[in-house]
């Protein structure tokens, strides 16, 4: 079967019924692979809870079934090194406990050139790790039925010192590539796919996300504040010369049919390129930001979903934006109906009824710093060329549902900079 | 320079792949172990291979009765393992004692702490038809602690180490009088650090003041384990009960239903959950002594929570147990969804009806 027919069948199926798409792509099949012996599964996770500081730990070129977790517990300067992405495959279809394939725990580790596939909860783990390089990892799920996808494919957490290069992450749940709760961050040549979200930065500081690609995700690119977490607010944020293109998939993060939870990810309206959520210090330059039905760039305060937006030392607005250089394309497709931001989007939007957005602003703001939002007080700064062609809408949702109102005016988010600044050398080395 | 993605060719998975997945050997359980029956010396270097080695217990190593170096111990409330029972003692090394200091019971280096995890055959009658799964040793050495599980023959007569873990079908009649069969997963040695981690260093559980100021039934008589202890020779530092932290047993129906919720979620859940514990990242905080509302869930929205979500909004919404995501992650043995992530695939009906009826009895 050619894959384009099988996408087109799935659009077919699915699309017309959702209005979104879908997909269950695979970069290779894994089933061809010989498959590790119970002797050589055995011995992989030995190696994991053997491994002495400064040690290798070899996945040969096979299928290893797992019954159990790899957990490597406080080593140093480890590298854990697959034969390629197509070549060194760990499944973990049969883990019944646990709540990641794979958990690294240490210092300087190095995972590269293999594949994880179909772990019940996230499928790489990292955490209070300080120098955590992923080169050439690809994680995904291979359900047909994705609603049995894990959470997170490639996850680092409450680290220091982060690299995620050259890896593919597709078919989660949540997001693919999720960096939270960690400081200096590198995310680039990686590809996002299939996922709910892309690419997402969450109460991180110091970040820097080049040269990917997220597409066909719900959402393509997320840098979100949440409330209530030890590392309370993240700042400083560079995205660019990324292509955000055809983000178009189904929200698959609850089933089909069913609405938004508390999992802020569930809300993304399918459609959506860049989403900023209680984002502070952020620069979005050079992106390709490319047929995305519902909006090429949405910036939003923790507000509009809802919850309390009350947290120690953390704010639930967008500030210190800014936004230039990038090129944006609309399709003709109607903007995601499935999700609250979506209709909002689709029924209230400047530009017409169903026209899909270039850059939407929520415009809730901090009237403690200004009665007036024209006067910008969040320090919302666009920069786009052609920017009287692009379909901008700010949308005034402070008093609630009754009076919802919006306006294409861009002028007063106009002729300011934000300096955002980022320092990521300290990673070359990684 | 960029890799080009977009030109990677793909291939996607064929029906037939899929389905060879699917019907991949489930229930796989773990081979009868060789037993090495060359007497393995005792020669303080641990781990040993054998259980038997360490002779922690006279007699038939199947009794458990152990010797007089050990001294047996059981915490305020226990921790929910598929309704496993526990015997569990410890090893203060000869001529040592434990510390208490600022409220911490520091236990010195050569402490072996013993856990024997076993079914009866019928629950109304536990000491009778004894299978024991698994042994698990925490050792205090220089390295700091370690986790070493030791899985046990059919035949009762030795457990040997197995840092790979494995998996055992155990079958009993519960209190109703049920048939249950179940799946015993015993975790791989990295895995114990899962639940037994203190920033990222491996630490016990139920060995702290505030689980063992509490009597327990020694054979000369029921006493604090404390005081016992302290009586002994075994602890220094003991002021008494009241002057340090207690816990209660979430059991024990003549307690306040908020203090036993307290204090099953504290057996149960804050290991991982505390700001020291693997599960810091959430934000959901649930020690005994916990004050702060959104730190125990209270309105609190998930964050990395995937299907743990439900259909639901908040870790606990007052008033509605059924639209709270801790009682649906207690309520589910889906891997991805139950909480705790280990050492469980079986509902603990009792837990969720205590947590339920806390939340519940909530203001809203």
């Amino acid at each position: 079967m050619k894959p384009i027919h099988f996408l087109f069948l799935s659009i077919l199926l699915f699309g017309i019924i959702s209005c979104n798409s879908r997909s269950n792509e695979q970069t290779f099949d894994s089933s061809k692979l010989p498959r590790a012996s119970e002797a050589e599964i055995e011995k992989l996770v030995e190696d994991f809870i053997m491994v002495e500081d400064g040690g290798t730990i070899k996945v040969e070129p096979l299928f290893y079934d797992l019954k159990t977790q790899l957990i490597l517990d406080n080593k140093k300067n480890i590298k854990i090194q697959g034969a390629g992405m197509e070549q060194s495959v760990i499944s973990f279809r049969n883990l019944k406990t646990g709540g990641e394939g794979v958990k690294i725990v240490g210092e300087n580790i190095l995972i590269e050139n293999l594949s994880i596939e179909d772990a019940p909860g996230d499928g790489v783990k990292a955490q209070h790790t300080d120098g955590i390089t992923f080169r050439k990892i690809n994680v995904t799920w291979t359900n047909g039925d994705k609603s049995k996808n894990g959470t997170y494919a490639i996850y680092p957490v409450q680290c220091k010192n982060v690299v995620i290069d050259g890896c593919i992450a597709s078919h989660s749940k949540d997001a693919g590539i999720y960096v939270g709760q960690s400081e200096n961050i590198i995310v680039k040549n990686s590809l996002a796919f299939g996922n709910v979200a892309g690419i997402e930065i969450e109460n991180c500081d110091n970040a820097e996300v080049f040269n990917n690609v997220a597409r066909d995700n719900a959402g393509g690119i997320l840098v979100f504040n949440l409330p209530g977490l030890p590392k309370s607010d993240g700042r400083s944020t560079k995205i660019y010369n990324n292509e955000v293109i055809d983000n178009n998939h189904e929200n698959f993060a609850t089933p089909l049919g069913d609405g938004a939870n508390g999992n802020t990810v569930t809300m993304i309206p399918p459609g959506s390129g860049i989403v900023l959520l209680a984002a502070k210090e952020v620069e979005i330059y050079n992106n390709k930001i490319l047929r995305n039905k519902t909006t090429g760039l949405a910036i939003a305060s923790y507000q509009i979903t809802g919850f309390p937006s009350e947290a120690p030392n953390w704010s639930p607005y967008t500030h210190d934006i800014y936004i230039h250089d990038n090129t944006y394309e609309r399709t003709m497709k109607i903007p995601d109906l499935t999700r609250e931001l979506g209709q909002l989007i689709s029924v209230y939007n400047a530009h017409g009824k169903a026209k899909t957005q270039d850059i939407v602003y929520d415009g809730i703001w901090d009237t403690n710093l200004s009665s007036d939002i024209e006067t910008n007080p969040m320090k919302i700064c666009i920069q786009e060329a052609g920017m009287e062609d692009l379909h901008f809408t700010r949308f005034y949702l402070m008093d609630g549902e009754d009076k919802i109102e919006s306006f294409k005016d861009y002028k007063p988010f106009q002729g300011c900079q934000v300096s955002v600044s980022t320092d990521v050398s300290g990673l070359a080395s990684l | 320079m960029m890799i080009n993605f977009r030109n990677i060719t793909f291939l996607v998975a064929s029906i037939a792949f899929m389905s060879s997945c699917e019907s991949k050997k489930e229930n796989q359980v773990t081979q009868e172990l060789p037993i090495q029956t060359e007497a393995e010396l005792a020669d303080g270097k641990f781990p040993y291979r054998n259980l038997s080695t360490y002779g922690f217990f006279e007699g038939e190593i199947k009794n458990l009765s152990p010797n007089a170096s050990l001294i047996p111990y059981q915490p305020a409330s226990s921790l929910f393992t598929d309704y496993a029972l526990k015997s569990r003692f410890i090893q203060l090394p000869e001529n040592q004692e434990a510390l208490i200091a600022e409220n911490n019971l520091q236990l010195p280096q050569g402490t072996i702490l013993i856990k024997n995890f076993y079914y009866p055959a019928d629950f109304s009658s536990p000491k009778e038809n004894i299978r024991i799964i698994e042994t698990r040793l925490l050792i205090h050495s220089e390295k700091g602690w370690e986790a070493f599980p030791y899985i046990w023959n059919e035949d009762q007569t030795e457990a040997v180490l197995k840092v790979v873990g494995g998996e055992k079908e155990v079958k009993f009649k519960n209190l109703k009088g049920e048939d249950q069969v179940i799946n015993y997963l015993i975790p791989n040695k990295n895995q114990c650090k899962t639940c037994h981690n203190q920033s990222e260093e491996l630490a016990p559980i139920g060995v702290k003041i505030k689980h063992l100021n509490y009597d327990y039934d020694f054979p000369s008589g029921r006493q604090n384990q404390m005081a016992y202890w302290a009586e002994h020779g075994k602890l220094e530092g003991f002021l008494g009960k009241e002057n340090h932290p207690s816990m209660i047993n979430y059991e024990d129906k003549t307690q306040a239903l908020e203090d036993r919720a307290m204090a099953y979620l504290d057996i149960n859940c804050s290991h991982c959950h505390q700001a020291k514990g693997p599960a810091s990242t959430s934000g959901l905080f649930l020690e005994y002594n916990q004050k702060e509302p959104m730190k125990l869930g209270v309105m609190k929205t998930p964050v990395a929570a995937g299907n743990g979500a439900g259909a639901f909004d908040y870790d606990i919404l007052p008033g509605k147990a059924d639209e709270s995501i801790l009682t649906y992650r207690m309520n589910s043995t889906e891997v991805g969804i139950a909480m705790p992530e280990l050492g469980r695939t079986t509902i603990h009906e009792e837990g969720v009806a205590l947590i339920r009826e806390w939340i519940n009895s909530m203001k809203k």
